[in-house]
């Protein structure tokens, strides 16, 4: 798994569900899993389309400062996007993104999984859940946090109309990376 | 003083939401105050605040509370002091061109000793970008003789101790008290452990118990706060912005003068060292030590950890308020270390207090920074070790 302190950037543009994903992530992280979780943003004053960012630090002690210089972990879901956090990405972090929104790789990156969320999530018929689809793949790829905690955030935090094509969409996301046997284990890298 | 715990509230149950939550900075504070007591809220919308009226007016009808959004900041301040001298726990937030609006209502409170928590969440560059620069005007921003009180949380859990501690002090000393947030940690989502509602002390203010033919709204020990009216029980008091003297009338006599605006100062200046909170980290070796106040002092913790592992013993005083100045814990640390770096997000302002505390005893380097972005940790370490050898 991801080992901590996790720095985790979740990009994309407004409206992707990019900083509902890092509260549900930091919140599960926090009230179900007893670890420390800080969630910064910024995003543009449009209400759709704008760049936008989601930071998140979880560790298993206090966090002290709340924006993490370089992440161990960059997740992105547009291009625009993608080339302008890339470089906040440490030498060996752990690039995931959305191999039909970004189609132009500008750095190598040693540990890159590419995962289809937003093709997965239409197929659902929904594609405004590939956040989850998302959320589901880094918990079983990255050991984030567990398919649980995550699904008992996502009936706490999400309109009940959607819970259930939430649960899917996580499903489909951890479905995916058993399928295509992606799984990241950092302390296995170091050894 | 009457001494309670948050399960003497009404509505306690409701109030106080224990247990461990991922919140965003903005909406502990309101938790902080609804914890603490808090009947009344009155606040016009300004980002980054908004937050703020937008939980209070979901949490305050569900503790009795009252809900009014101002028609600007005089209205919501000047409404803020009628409550609280109505006998009410009341807050109000803004943000810095906001807070300046509230300047002439904040004056007044402090002269009717009205205790009023203010939320002020600092911006700056009109936008949503992150500053300390408001610091003094938190201080002096209203005309008048007078003492602020001014917490400085630095996490999403100080938002909410340090608000619940806010109203004690204004209880405590009738007087108006200012939560200094910032957009950092006002818009930050983190962890908050709220504690069981019988483990959170209050502090009410002291009524008086004197018949109302009796009773001097404004009679009080040289440095003391004097005891509250029950409203509508038969005490007639004028709560003037004007000298007044102990009966509440106002007189211009140069003693009644004097004496009102030594003990409004006074009754903050005399327990000056009971108001004052700091922490020290790492300080009973250290060589140098950074002061840092509200959300600087978490990169500024980070940075002597950084100093520490590279062998510069670097020690952290943590101002937990700014005003008024925790003055013995300056003088204290400026003869203990050889030079204090002054961390914080605007022009460099806080330093000339703390270069006035230290004497010259130590030297004090000011390491502001004002570009609408915290400190990183780096950046602190970085201008710490450039002025070592």
């Amino acid at each position: 798994m991801l080992h901590y302190p996790q720095k985790i950037s979740l990009c994309g543009f407004g409206g992707q569900g990019i900083i509902l994903s890092a509260v549900i992530l930091g919140t599960a992280a926090v009230t179900c899993g007893g670890l420390y979780a800080v969630q910064t943003q910024s995003y543009g004053s449009e209400a759709r389309g704008g760049q936008c960012q989601a930071e998140l630090i979880i560790d298993n002690k206090p966090i002290l400062s709340p924006i993490a210089e370089k992440k161990n972990l960059l997740v992105a879901l547009f291009q625009t996007a993608y080339e302008k956090y890339i470089d906040d990405l440490e030498e060996d972090g752990v690039l995931v993104i959305d191999p039909q929104l970004v189609t132009r790789q500008t750095r190598k990156v040693a540990h890159t999984f590419e995962v289809p969320a937003t093709q997965i999530a239409v197929d659902l018929g929904n594609r405004m859940a590939a956040n989850m689809v998302m959320l589901g793949f880094l918990s079983q790829c990255l050991g984030t946090v567990s398919r649980e905690d995550l699904r008992a955030t996502v009936e706490k935090q999400v309109n009940p109309r959607f819970v259930e094509l939430n649960f899917q969409a996580l499903d489909a996301g951890i479905a995916y990376a058993k399928e295509h046997h992606m799984h990241y284990d950092g302390e296995q890298e170091g050894a | 003083m009457a001494n309670i715990k948050a399960t003497d509230l009404p509505a306690w149950e409701k109030r106080v939401q224990s247990g461990v939550h991922f919140m965003l900075g903005n909406y502990a504070l309101v938790e902080g105050a609804i914890s603490a007591g808090c009947d009344f809220f009155a606040g016009y919308p300004i980002t980054p605040a908004n937050e703020i009226s937008e939980r209070m007016s979901q949490r305050l009808p569900e503790v009795g509370g009252k809900f009014v959004q101002g028609e600007d900041e005089l209205c919501s301040i000047y409404a803020c002091a009628g409550a609280a001298l109505a006998g009410g726990k009341v807050m109000t937030a803004t943000a810095s061109a906001g807070f300046n609006y509230m300047q002439e209502g904040l004056g007044y409170c402090y002269t009717v000793e009205a205790p009023v928590v203010i939320a002020n969440v600092q911006r700056c560059r009109g936008e949503n970008y992150a500053s300390q620069a408001d610091v003094y005007q938190m201080r002096y921003g209203a005309s008048g003789d007078y003492e602020a009180i001014v917490v400085c949380p630095s996490s999403v859990q100080e938002l909410y101790d340090y608000t619940i501690w806010a109203f004690n002090l204004a209880e405590t000393y009738r007087n108006p008290v200012i939560v200094m947030s910032e957009t950092t940690i006002a818009l930050m989502r983190e962890r908050l452990d709220i504690p069981q509602a019988g483990a959170i002390e209050l502090f009410n203010r002291r009524y008086t118990t004197l018949p109302p033919q009796d009773y001097q709204p404004f009679a009080a020990a040289p440095f003391g706060c004097p005891d509250a009216a029950p409203l509508a029980q038969g005490y007639h008091t004028i709560y003037s912005l004007n000298p007044h003297n102990e009966m509440g009338s106002i007189d211009w006599d140069p003693d009644e003068f004097e004496r009102l605006y030594r003990r409004v100062c006074g009754k903050i200046q005399e327990n000056s060292d009971k108001i004052c909170r700091t922490e020290r980290y790492d300080l009973d070796d250290a060589e140098a030590a950074i002061v840092a106040y509200g959300s600087e002092v978490r990169p500024a913790l980070e940075a002597a950890r950084m100093a520490r592992e590279s062998g510069y013993k670097l020690g952290v005083l943590k101002l937990c308020n700014i005003w008024p100045v925790p003055e013995q814990a300056l003088r204290e640390l400026s003869g203990q270390v050889g030079t204090i770096y002054a961390v914080e997000m605007n022009n460099g302002k806080y330093v000339r207090e703390i270069e006035r505390c230290a004497a010259g005893k130590c030297a004090v380097v000011s390491v502001p920074k004002n570009r609408g972005l915290a400190h990183t940790a780096r950046e602190i370490y970085d201008a710490v070790m450039r002025g070592v050898k």
